[in-house]
């Protein structure tokens, strides 16, 4: 038994050991962070941003910086919302489309407005907070959880009238003679044929301008809600996520501090919206539907909520990382590394790594000896190492060229380790996944090595062959559940995001 | 007005059937959110998972010569089943470590888990739509003529199967064991386990029975109006929700109140008014009852206590 | 000498339970008044009437002559009530010294624009209220200052905690404090500390205090006027030495005396 002492919180106690087990990540960047002013870390970051078309000209990397610079916009602004004030609000994507059609309204030919772009974006922007104050107003009175509904409610009706909107009676409007119904958002055709962004004669053509102005834009929001953060604002939201009612008696006006985080969180999110539909030069209500809800979640809980460098280390994740899936080359390899990096860090002791995955390519020539001698001819050849990466880099033709110096019994095994069936693959390919999602809940569940590693092969295994003969090949569902298993992941194993505190909650 | 009244019947029979769907979807919500105070966003998927496991049944036996009666009782009690293995697996694994995280943590794994099952059903299944052969188990032809109106077996059915099932729930909560466990916890968690109920128990045989009517929801929902596919649970559950909420969260026959009153409350809109904003018509009830009376229409005021 | 605050005939239910019932008193500016009476007398009810959670059924009270019922929490505050909390509810999550400055929310000078731009006004303000931040929790001695300004306020233990509670009510520059059983949990030697206290914070910060508390050692030592509740009326008040002698109130804490 513990010697209890008297007057001392084991707890509390604890708490240095705690925080030094907590992260060396976090650790990390805040410690590199706190050597340069603020100026200097955002300085930083416009450089690096910068350099992007620097160093390449692929217009697919820059779409995947253009990308990541905006998400980060939304997320600063969501994390202002969510992160700070404490309001689970999922209406959020609302307000980038209210944003986004709003600049097709104001720089179109379907209204006929050309209003200038350094008009347009403050008096959007403008909008944004208003509608954010106004759609607050109501949600005052909810707590929590129904918060969330309603919001998520408002929405979707965002969706649904953007969607249906197509034949409005507008006869009952004063002053206004129209003949018959009018279509006031071309349904989901949606708005097509923007402006682009102009500002003093310079117009934003090419998705490069676009994206050095998002990432000017994202800068300027960060520094905005930086200097919010450290203010008496950014401490009463702060108090009031902690205890509303405590908040409220020491003299904060809760209500009113809500009201004006929804309107901030709106105002960054309209304002995100004009750059996107200035981009894209269209806007459609498909845009802002639950999967933007749900990865925008993903890049502020991903990076840990209520911290900055978090959404942008958050948004680089989410975005970055199924954007690569993209390309199948890339894809697969960063699926092998990751694989093998993620056992790395799973199994202790290391080396036992070695052994199961040398298990895995065993129990996989097996497979393939059995699977030829029943089925002749039903098995593909395993793309070899180099055909898969064609010139892919110096080090993996190295790797390769070892490979086949090697006595042939370790090339085989290397180039057969996994049977890919050259028919039925569609419904092998689903039987593998189900069988592979028992495999991972039970290893979840499981805490004694050996046992775990004994699962682990299968495991592995049927994740090499439904990453080849499903996953590889549909990469916009793949990312979609890569950001499902990632949220759910997350929220088990480290609930307050990668840079984000452990919070204490005693309720 | 005479064509109201004409309609009117007719209406009331939609408007029973879709909040019968409702009403079922809204009693799993309603019952975890009673116990684990967790609004679980996967319980839609769970309907539409229920919706798939119905058809892939109907698909294996329709070549087959069973009756019909043989086949929607397998293809119900088969979703049922497996929606409630489903629903204790995702207890299980995704939300049961975060029974002690920070509030929004288990909401956001259950948004996870919602995304995973909708991308893992079409990446399996593929997104395209599928059709309940319906009129191939209850032909058109069966149904009762009640002046204007029409009575249709299939509507018969989910009406008779929906209320069956909901006097069964009543009965389980109210009479047996495991309800009296089940209220027990949802009062106060920590004193039933100190009295001697085991939580984790009643908690996984709540989300079995919720889901498993989740599932039976997603079979009569496929019978009744054919088509399925692997977002449809995204709607469903939001609707099931605003039935819960309308009734009172937490409360039994609150989540049977609210289903139908939003079934009728649809059903009249698209009848009377215009089909156009059938899905807005949901979300704008919840957010009418919400804001008038921000516990539901049946739930209880809750002093705060300082 | 005026009334500081002042109740007129409050009642307050729940549901049909009468919590408060008629009670009347009045609070003199620069004196501690201090409420007993057994658990579920109605203590912690009055205390959340007064600073506006709850709304009494009816009744009024007056604070500096002026009524305050159906004002928020934070406007009761504004005017110069401030309380602590039975339970503790600190802002566990932020720092101690955040946690102080919070409580001058609606006193600080600066507007959006100022934030925003990092005006020199902006810098001031900010430099005084940390001023005056550490200068309230160095109102507690050593425990609250230096090294800790930054640490989160879960890393304090239980006597810490009430004693930064009292600091964060003091920030929001009150005329009353309502202290809410600030003793619980302590032992003897942090109730004797507390008790010296909050005579110092009558004594030197001339705050007028309104104190709950079951500890009576704490209550004899320093209250000016004790007020004795039980069943939510107000069954005995005067000196400390009168009220525990009272028949009443005997009878109140130990039961009817068999005959």
């Amino acid at each position: 038994m513990t010697e209890q002492r008297i007057g001392t919180d084991e707890w509390v106690e604890q708490h240095e050991a705690r925080l030094a087990t907590q992260s060396e990540l976090r650790e990390l960047v805040y410690g590199f962070g706190e050597q340069l002013p603020l100026w200097g870390r955002l300085g930083l970051l416009l450089l690096i941003g910068l350099f992007v078309p620097v160093l390449t000209s692929n217009p697919f990397h820059i779409r995947i910086a253009a990308t990541i610079a905006l998400m980060a916009t939304l997320g600063v602004g969501l994390n202002v919302v969510v992160g700070y004030a404490g309001l689970l609000d999922l209406g959020f994507v609302a307000f980038y489309g209210i944003g986004a059609y709003a600049y097709a309204y104001l720089s179109s030919d379907f209204t006929g407005v050309h209003l200038p772009t350094l008009l347009t974006i403050p008096l959007i922007t403008v909008l944004g907070a208003v509608v954010g104050f106004l759609l607050g107003l109501p949600s005052l009175r909810l707590v929590g959880d129904y918060l969330a509904i309603v919001t998520l409610a408002f929405g979707q009706i965002f969706v649904q009238l953007m969607t249906s909107l197509t034949r409005v009676d507008l006869s009952w409007v004063p002053f206004l003679t129209t003949d018959g119904p009018v279509n006031l958002t071309r349904g989901p055709n949606g708005i097509i044929e923007l402006d682009s962004i102009s500002i003093f004669g310079f117009v934003a053509d090419t998705l490069t301008e676009n994206y050095i102005i998002r990432l000017v834009v994202l800068i300027l929001v960060l520094l905005f809600v930086h200097h919010l953060n450290n203010s008496r604002l950014g401490r009463a939201w702060r108090a009031m996520r902690e205890d509303e009612l405590a908040a409220e008696a020491m003299g904060m006006p809760t209500r009113l501090l809500k009201l004006q985080a929804f309107a901030i969180g709106a105002a960054i999110a309209a304002l995100a919206g004009t750059l996107f539909a200035a981009e894209q030069k269209a806007v459609f209500p498909a845009n802002f539907d639950v999967t933007l809800l749900i990865t925008l979640y993903g890049v502020v809980v991903l990076g840990g909520l209520g911290s900055l460098p978090g959404v942008l280390l958050g948004a680089v994740i989410m975005i970055a990382v199924p954007e690569i899936l993209r390309d199948i080359e890339l894809a697969s390899l960063l699926f092998y590394v990751g694989s093998v990096v993620a056992l790395i860090g799973l199994i202790k002791p290391r080396r036992l790594v070695g052994l199961l995955l040398l298990n895995v390519a065993i129990i996989g020539l097996l497979v393939q000896v059995i699977a030829e001698s029943i089925w002749p001819d039903s098995l593909a050849e395993l793309p070899s190492v180099a055909s898969v990466f064609p010139e892919f880099s110096v080090s993996i033709r190295f790797v390769t060229a070892i490979i086949d110096s090697l006595p042939e019994i370790v090339t085989s095994i290397v180039r057969n380790w996994l049977a890919i069936p050259v028919g039925n693959q569609e419904l092998i390919g689903n039987i593998a996944l189900a069988i592979l999602i028992v495999l991972i809940l039970i290893a979840s569940r499981i805490k004694q090595t050996t046992q775990l590693l004994i699962t682990l092969v299968p495991t592995m295994y049927l994740l090499a062959l439904v990453w080849e003969i499903r996953l590889s090949g549909q990469e916009s569902v793949t990312r979609l559940i890569f950001v499902g298993v990632v949220l759910i992941v997350l929220m088990i194993y480290r609930p307050h995001g990668l840079l984000g505190t452990q919070r204490i909650e005693i309720v | 007005m005479d064509n109201f009244f004409a309609q009117l019947p007719q209406q009331i029979i939609n408007g029973l059937t879709l909040g019968a769907v409702y009403a079922l979807i809204a009693l799993g919500y309603s019952m975890v959110y009673g116990i684990l105070q967790l609004l679980n966003f996967a319980h839609g998927d769970v309907f539409m998972i229920g919706a798939f496991i119905g058809f892939g049944i109907m698909s294996a036996m329709l070549s087959t010569s069973a009756p019909s009666v043989i086949i929607i009782a397998l293809m119900i009690v088969a979703a049922m089943i497996g929606c409630g293995v489903l629903g204790v697996v995702i207890e299980r694994f995704a939300y049961r470590p975060l029974r002690n995280a920070p509030r929004i943590a288990p909401l956001i794994s259950a948004l996870g888990v919602s995304f995973f099952l909708q991308n893992v059903i079409q990446l399996t299944l593929s997104a395209r739509f599928r059709t309940y052969q319906t009129a191939q188990l209850i032909p058109g032809s069966i149904g009762v003529d009640l002046g204007t109106a029409r009575l249709s077996g299939v509507r018969a059915l989910v009406i008779i199967v929906a209320f069956l099932l909901m006097f069964l729930l009543q009965y389980l909560v109210r009479r047996s064991k495991l309800g009296r466990a089940m209220r027990a916890v949802a009062t106060d968690k920590d004193a039933a386990a100190m009295m001697g109920v085991d939580v984790d128990r009643v908690i996984m045989a709540t989300f079995f029975v919720g889901s498993a009517l989740a599932g039976a929801a997603g079979v009569l929902n496929g019978l009744v109006f054919f088509r399925i596919w692997h977002f449809m649970g995204f709607n469903a559950g939001l609707k099931g929700f605003t039935a819960a909420v309308v009734g009172g969260i937490g409360n039994v026959p609150g989540a049977m109140f609210g289903g139908f009153f939003l079934g009728f409350a649809e059903t009249f809109a698209v009848g009377f008014l215009s089909p156009t904003f059938k899905d807005v018509i949901a979300f704008v009830v919840l957010i009418a009852v919400l804001l008038i009376r921000p516990r539901g229409l049946l739930g209880a005021r809750l002093v705060q206590k300082v | 000498m005026s009334a500081q605050l002042e109740l007129k005939h409050i009642n307050k239910n729940f549901g049909g339970l009468r919590v408060i019932n008629d009670l009347s008193f009045v609070a003199q500016p620069g004196q501690i008044t201090s409420l007993i009476g057994p658990n579920g007398a109605g203590k912690t009810t009055l205390l959340n009437l007064i600073s506006g959670i709850y709304q009494p059924d009816d009744g009024d009270i007056l604070f500096d002559g002026v009524s305050i019922v159906g004002l928020e929490p934070h406007e009761i505050t504004q005017r110069g009530i401030a309380r602590t909390f039975q339970t503790l509810r600190l802002f566990l999550n932020m720092s101690i010294i955040e946690n102080v400055m919070s409580a001058s929310f609606s006193r600080a000078q600066m507007n959006l624009i100022d934030i925003v731009f990092r005006t020199p006004r902006f810098r001031r303000e900010e430099q005084r209220l940390r001023n005056e931040a550490e200068e309230k929790l160095g109102f507690f001695g050593s425990r609250l200052v230096g090294y800790r300004f930054d640490q989160p306020a879960y890393s304090l233990s239980y006597a810490n905690r009430r004693r930064l509670e009292i600091a964060r009510a003091m920030m929001t520059n009150p005329k009353i404090l309502l202290l809410d059983e600030p003793a619980a949990g302590m032992n003897p030697n942090e109730t004797l500390e507390v008790t010296a206290l909050i005579g110092q914070l009558r004594d030197e910060a001339g705050y007028t205090i309104i104190l709950i508390e079951h500890d009576m050692s704490v209550v004899g030592g320093i209250s000016d006027h004790v007020i004795v509740l039980d069943h939510g009326e107000k069954i005995a008040e005067g000196d400390f030495e009168d009220v525990v002698t009272d028949e009443r109130v005997v009878e109140a804490y130990l039961g009817r005396k068999s005959s």
